[in-house]
């Protein structure tokens, strides 16, 4: 067993009647990594992230947690210190914001002040404004209020573990995007261990940095997602990735900053050229001179210049290996 | 732009109770009980000065369902409401004032009966009061308030003996201590079926959740046990309760027989028990499977699952269920009275014989009532639960 895992499975398998639907798995997640599982529907993605806290119980094998086997906790004790988000949100339509959020604290036992506190933190963490939402009932939310208020009371609890079922499928594409973003944000402040299952490939790029692509019961590839771009273990994964569309992809994952040309003063036939910011991927700056019609860009740092980029530069540009978080 | 905006509901309401004022008899003046009585329209029976304390304000109401300039809704509206209070006040002090008129303190036999422009413009400025709850919104509260000013509108004239004239008043006076019995009797059939079906049900639902397969033997019978007429079944319950009593010393000694208090119950526990189980299955069942795995999936016990979310999410739909039943059994424990259980059907039933209308009013109007407050009861404490439907209803 490897000494830093926060979750390892070791030959985990669940067996419904004659199907088998999570076929001998083997998994290690890292304490403060942030692993997708990614795949089709009926993969056994959801089933493998379900029986980390024990809501389906693994028919072989070992799951254990800071290297305890789940097993040996009583299955309550265990999902309260595991925080747990899905894809409808699931919130209590019969509780108030504040309320859901406390869900957790409150089976914890947690004094009142303390649950108020947190309730409070949370909110502010998750950008929704405790005077305007906190007496709120679910019905009155938005999809990505709503969701966000799933996440805040995941993480009510402050557990070392997050799982979360596809927690943004069901909302559209700009909700979406913008809570990845949080998440990523949310992530860098309290460096959980999050495991998060997906059918939707992006976002699994976006987010992880660890990731398990599994077909069929079994893990099929896990690698970051550099690697993941780079070499595919097969037209399956391939496949996953967007065929051809993996360029992008992978372009999307690189930053300007670290390929453009710097120590570049500005001249003023610059005033023409399009401009990017630093943090703005690859991708991104390849969308926008093919939109300018320029083979080159200059990027813009608050209304300062910082360097330049080109369409070679970009074309040219090697993935880093072992990045991103 | 002048526009001539019309309020239809409104006005063909209050023009329907114009003139069925105007065409039909108020009030009519009996002799004595058998005898039927002479007809009065509102007019002749008060004369213009007092007939005009109702008529005056219907037709306001019906000025008023024409929108003449862009006036704030809600005040007419008020105005409206304002209106139809002042109607249902003034209905009594007419009766009163007919009374006065008309029967000296001598004829102890003469009484008024209703007429049926009275009844008519009862049903029409009620359904008039519920169109402006809606459009105005009223909350339940001032509902309840507005009853209870009406109903006290009523009572001052009764205990101030104005109204002892009065038909029913005259029957309820006759039998004021079998009447409070009967009510008594009705009232403790009600509640104590009601209670042994949620009890019955509460079990019976445990049993089918616990092992599905009693649910295909328990919501067949249950249905068909609906569809036995409630007069057949109080009937077949006759023979075997009988032939039980007849063996059983004990049974006797509580009063248990084939007629009597005993088949009444059983027949009333059997009917009330498919809407209750029903709908109490049914709401356990449906709630939003993504509720309970996250509620799980946060550490509940199955016990706290079950009361902190599966049961609060289920209780409008359950007490729907205690509302249908309650009311279905206040009015199926008029039937029993015909298998000697008691209750207010004896005077239906007993005033169907003697064909003294009045006398079956006397039975059937609480049982109208009894209905109305078990349904505003069980419609309150199904709003305490129902928080989405809350919402939904203030963003309308």
């Amino acid at each position: 067993m490897k000494p830093n895992a926060m979750i390892e499975l070791n030959k985990v398998s669940k067996h419904y009647d004659g199907t088998i639907a999570v076929d001998s798995v083997d998994l290690s997640i890292k304490q403060g990594d942030f692993c997708v599982l990614v795949g089709t529907s009926g993969c056994g993605k959801s089933t493998t992230l379900r029986m980390i806290n024990r809501l389906i119980s693994h028919t072989k094998g070992q799951i254990m947690i800071e290297g305890q086997e789940i097993m040996s906790f009583d299955p309550q004790s265990l999902r309260r210190r595991i925080g747990y988000a899905i894809q409808n949100t699931g919130l209590f339509p019969h509780w108030d914001v504040a309320r859901n959020i406390g869900t957790v604290p409150k089976l914890l036992g947690w004094p009142k002040h303390k649950i108020q506190a947190r309730i409070e933190e949370l909110l502010e963490l998750l950008n929704l404004p405790y005077s305007s939402f906190a007496h709120k009932y679910p019905s009155e939310l938005s999809g990505g209020q709503a969701q966000r208020v799933g996440v805040a009371r995941a993480l009510a609890g402050d557990p070392d573990i997050l799982l979360m079922d596809e927690p943004f499928g069901a909302l559209d594409p700009i909700t979406r995007e913008s809570l990845q973003q949080e998440l990523l944000r949310i992530q860098q402040q309290i460096h959980k261990t999050i495991v998060f299952v997906t059918h939707d490939m992006d976002e699994a790029l976006k987010l992880a940095n660890h990731i398990v692509v599994m077909d069929q019961g079994r893990i099929v590839q896990q690698a970051t997602p550099y690697e993941l771009l780079l070499n595919p273990a097969n037209s399956f994964v391939s496949q996953l990735l967007g065929g051809e569309d993996r360029g992008l992809k992978q372009a999307g994952l690189m930053h300007v900053a670290d390929f453009m040309k710097t120590n570049r003063t500005m001249t003023p036939s610059d005033h023409q050229l399009a401009q990017i910011k630093p943090d703005d991927s690859l991708r991104l700056a390849l969308s926008v001179m093919l939109w300018h019609q320029q083979e080159q860009l200059i990027v813009m740092d608050d209304n300062h210049c910082v360097g330049e980029i080109s369409l070679q530069q970009i074309i040219q540009a090697k993935p880093y290996a072992d990045h991103h978080g | 732009m002048f526009r001539l905006g019309i309020d239809k509901v409104m006005f063909v309401l209050t023009t329907a109770s114009l003139l069925s004022l105007i065409l039909l008899d108020f009030v009519s003046l009996q002799p004595n009980r058998i005898l039927p009585g002479t007809g009065h329209s509102i007019v002749s029976s008060v004369g213009w000065g007092y007939a005009l304390l109702i008529i005056l304000p219907l037709l306001f109401n019906l000025f008023l369902s024409f929108s003449f300039r862009k006036a704030s809704s809600i005040q007419r509206y008020s105005f409206q409401l304002l209106m139809l209070i002042l109607v249902f006040l003034f209905m009594p002090m007419l009766l009163a004032i007919f009374a006065t008129q008309h029967i000296s303190e001598t004829q102890i036999h003469a009484r008024t009966g209703l007429g049926s422009a009275f009844w008519v413009l009862l049903f029409l400025t009620s359904l008039s009061l519920i169109e402006l709850k809606q459009k105005l919104n009223l909350s339940r509260l001032k509902i309840c308030f507005l009853i209870i000013l009406i109903t006290f509108s009523w009572l001052f004239f009764y205990i101030t003996a104005q109204l002892d004239t009065l038909a029913i008043v005259r029957e309820y006076t006759a039998r004021s201590v079998q009447f409070q019995q009967a009510f008594r009797v009705h009232l403790y059939l009600v509640c104590a079926a009601v209670m042994s079906s949620i009890v019955l049900s509460t079990l019976l639902v445990m049993l089918m959740r616990r092992h599905h397969v009693f649910e295909k033997a328990i919501f067949p019978l249950l249905n068909f046990i609906q569809t036995i007429p409630s007069l057949a079944l109080f009937g077949l319950l006759i023979a075997p309760l009988g032939y039980l009593a007849a063996n059983s010393e004990w049974l006797q000694s509580i009063n248990v027989g084939g007629i009597g208090w005993a088949p009444a119950m059983i027949a009333l526990i059997a009917y009330s028990l498919l809407p209750m189980v029903r709908n109490t299955y049914v709401a356990l069942n449906e709630v939003d499977a993504s509720v309970i795995d996250a509620a799980k999936g946060m550490g509940m016990s199955p016990l706290e699952v079950f009361l902190q979310v599966r049961l609060p999410l289920a209780m409008p739909i359950i007490l729907e269920g205690i509302r249908i039943t309650t009311i279905q059994a206040i009015g199926l424990t008029a039937v029993a009275a015909l298998i000697g259980a008691g209750g207010l059907g004896n005077f239906i039933f007993q005033g169907l014989g003697q064909a003294a209308m009045d006398m079956v009013l006397l039975g059937a109007l609480p049982i109208l009532f009894m209905a109305l407050m078990a349904d505003l009861f069980f419609s309150t404490l199904m709003s305490l639960f129902s928080h989405q439907d809350k919402t939904s209803r203030e963003s309308q």
